[in-house]
């Protein structure tokens, strides 16, 4: 089990560092003009390549990926180039990440505990009027593009419970509006996955078993039913890390967040290398970190898996 | 120990009856069509027998022994008839509360596939401990007790060891084995095996029917097997009750129902059985397909695949015939009215050894 561990995890590191070299030599492809921001008409050709070398992009690539790592080894993630011209681009990100990340884990918890427990339900009560109830919850939200019910939220939340409409770090009641709108979503997913994983235990032999030797149907719901069902579903928890941490571009925007939300976008569109740079190798590393943690949750709680045990069954 | 036809027949007139279904009538509604599963079925358990339910796939006789349990599927339900069981009548069963007092505690049952009657997910002592616990009273250490004794009595050595394993780490045989514990947990009175060996390599077969008839012994059960397999049903059967279409076409003693068959049904079948063929013949096969339960079934339902069927077959619905006091048919070929048939070769050769002297093992 520990060598699984300790294989997979440099395998992580593997894959981190694959993506962010990937990235990394994307951006070099991109064109030359962007580099300079708003400024590139005003330079003459010599000025330009002055600064290009001063960036050091004239350089071979490989020598440019080696003083990346380098300097990424000394834990300097580099500066804004255009973004925020010279500042440092941990401070660019640093102030955003607790605001995303409340935002994420309010609405991460919420759709957990909200969606298991709907999902458990609505397949305890499988087609009467409660899991008819949850699928029309679910199919709306599926189908109803988030803009609208993201706006109809806020526009009744503001008109009938007399909620603030945008986001002000001073009054803890701004955030109740974002978190339900972005757990929506979490919670029509989860319910759906519970369900449909409840329902597939409910049909197996072991259920019948259960039953024949005189199990209440309660306990054979609470004993067998939902632990074997949670197994999949928490395999899923770990990923959503990084949905927690991305933040939402949209509903960031529409209650004035001033959160992670769309830096990345932002960061691509003015071609700031560095803050790109920083924030694929944040994002992935938590999203890869998420997988990791995934498989691990699972080998703990599900005996049949013998992670590396077999070395040649692999 | 051997005991004549006569003898065995005398030992049933005194057996005391422990479960009596009488006119039983399944249906179940399949998007939005009922479908009849179990037609007046009629049926006497005695207690301390091994009886065997035989017919072919979807006559019925898993859902006849699933109602004596209340575990038809949601969509099945008791049309009328009676199921009396210590003076109660099963059939009026409607809650989950009143079943509780039955599954389990009266009836416990065996499942056809060992490879998944067992939660994959929680260790096999986990699961037989549930069983003691909620039928024996007993909880914690003795409880656990208690799961060792009946896995060492199932023939697991090492209990200490196995209780904490989960059942991937069991063979099928094992694993059958496991659910038998969780069965013998329950402390019932019946014991419904249904197709206890079907999922099971033939050699382990065997050990798994020797298991079943020393626990006989041992717990004082009346069985109940649902088998297509002829072969299980010699070995272990007292009684034979043959299932078509829904209802119990035939019922006897086991040596009866082989030596002296007498519905076509129980006649055919016995003729397509390949140890009774001869040698450069071709083997016998019963034509068509079992009647649709959708529809109303006029007269015999095996009328449409019986070569030998009467006109009156097509009309009405046979009768029991009493062939002796243990035996009974379903046919109006025992109508003293009805013409003399000609039977298979291989039917008549059974017959040929058939007499009171027939020798059966006890």
């Amino acid at each position: 089990m520990l060598r699984y561990i300790v294989q997979r995890f440099f395998q992580s590191l593997l894959t981190l560092f694959v993506v962010v070299t990937v990235v990394f030599i994307l951006m070099r492809f991109m064109p030359i003009e962007g580099f300079f921001g708003p400024n590139y008409d005003k330079l003459d050709p010599e000025q330009q390549q002055a600064i290009l070398r001063s960036m050091g992009l004239l350089d071979p690539l490989h020598i440019q990926l080696k003083n990346f790592y380098l300097q990424l080894l000394r834990g300097d993630l580099g500066t804004s180039t255009i973004f925020r011209p010279n500042v440092p681009v941990w401070e660019i990100i640093a102030p955003k990440i607790p605001y995303s990340l409340f935002l994420g884990w309010a609405s991460l918890t919420l759709s957990i505990t909200i969606g298991f427990t709907l999902g458990v339900f609505m397949a305890r009560y499988k087609s009467t009027f409660l899991d008819r109830l949850g699928t029309l919850y679910i199919v709306i939200i599926n189908a109803v593009p988030s803009a609208v019910y993201y706006l109809f939220l806020q526009l009744y939340g503001k008109d009938l419970l007399n909620l603030p409409m945008l986001f002000d770090p001073d009054n803890p009641k701004s955030w109740i509006l974002p978190i339900i709108s972005m757990a929506l979503g979490g919670i029509a997913g989860n319910a759906m996955w519970m369900r449909r994983y409840m329902v597939d235990e409910l049909n197996k032999d072991y259920i019948r078993l259960a039953r024949a030797k005189g199990m209440r149907n309660s306990a054979i719901m609470f004993k067998h039913v939902m632990r074997n069902a949670m197994i999949p579903m928490v395999h899923g928890i770990p990923t959503s890390i990084l949905l927690v941490m991305v933040g939402s571009l949209y509903i960031e925007s529409l209650y004035s967040i001033p959160g992670m939300g769309g830096l990345l976008i932002q960061a691509i569109q003015r071609q700031d290398t560095p803050l790109v740079q920083a924030l694929v190798l944040i994002f992935s590393a938590f999203s890869i970190f998420g997988l990791f943690m995934g498989d691990l949750l699972m080998a703990a709680l599900d005996p049949r898996i013998k992670l590396g045990a077999k070395e040649g069954s692999r | 120990m051997a005991k004549t036809v006569e003898e065995l027949r005398a030992e049933y007139a005194t057996k005391e009856k422990i479960l009596e279904v009488k006119d039983l009538v399944i249906k179940f509604s399949l998007r939005g069509d009922v479908l009849t599963a179990i037609r007046e079925a009629s049926l006497d358990l005695y207690k301390g027998e091994s009886l065997c339910i035989v017919g072919e796939s979807g006559s019925g006789k898993s859902v006849l022994t699933k109602s004596f349990m209340g575990m038809l599927d949601a969509n099945g339900w008791v049309e009328s008839g009676s199921i009396l069981y210590e003076g109660q009548d099963l059939a009026k069963y409607k809650t989950e509360r009143e079943w509780l007092r039955i599954r389990g505690k009266e009836i416990a049952m065996v499942f056809q596939d060992p490879m998944t009657a067992l939660n994959p997910l929680r260790t096999v002592g986990r699961q037989i401990q549930e069983a003691v616990e909620l039928h024996q009273g007993l909880r914690g250490r003795p409880a656990k007790e208690a799961v060792y004794e009946l896995l060492e009595q199932v023939g697991i050595d090492d209990p200490v060891r196995r209780y904490k394993q989960y059942p991937f780490e069991f063979s099928g045989g094992m694993r059958q084995r496991v659910v038998i514990a969780i069965a013998l947990a329950c402390k019932p009175k019946i014991l419904i095996c249904d197709e206890p060996t079907t999922a099971l390599d033939v050699s382990i077969q065997a050990q798994i029917l020797e298991l079943l008839t020393q626990m006989q012994k041992a717990y004082n059960l009346t069985l109940i097997y649902i088998t297509h397999d002829l072969g299980v049903v010699a070995h272990v059967a007292d009684r034979v009750a043959v299932m078509y279409a829904g209802e119990i076409v035939e019922v006897g003693l086991a040596e009866e129902i082989f030596y002296n068959p007498k519905h076509p049904y129980t006649i055919n079948l016995l003729s397509s059985l390949p140890q009774l063929g001869v040698k450069g013949q071709d083997l016998f096969a019963i034509r068509g397909t079992p009647p649709s339960l959708f529809k109303e079934i006029q007269g015999d339902a095996f009328a449409p695949r019986n070569p030998m069927a009467l006109k009156i077959d097509f009309l009405h619905r046979p009768p029991y015939f009493e062939v002796s006091p243990t035996h009974k048919a379903k046919t109006w070929l025992l109508d003293p009215r009805a013409p003399k048939v000609e039977l298979p070769e291989a039917i008549r050769l059974l017959q040929s050894k058939w007499g009171d002297d027939v020798v059966a093992d006890a």
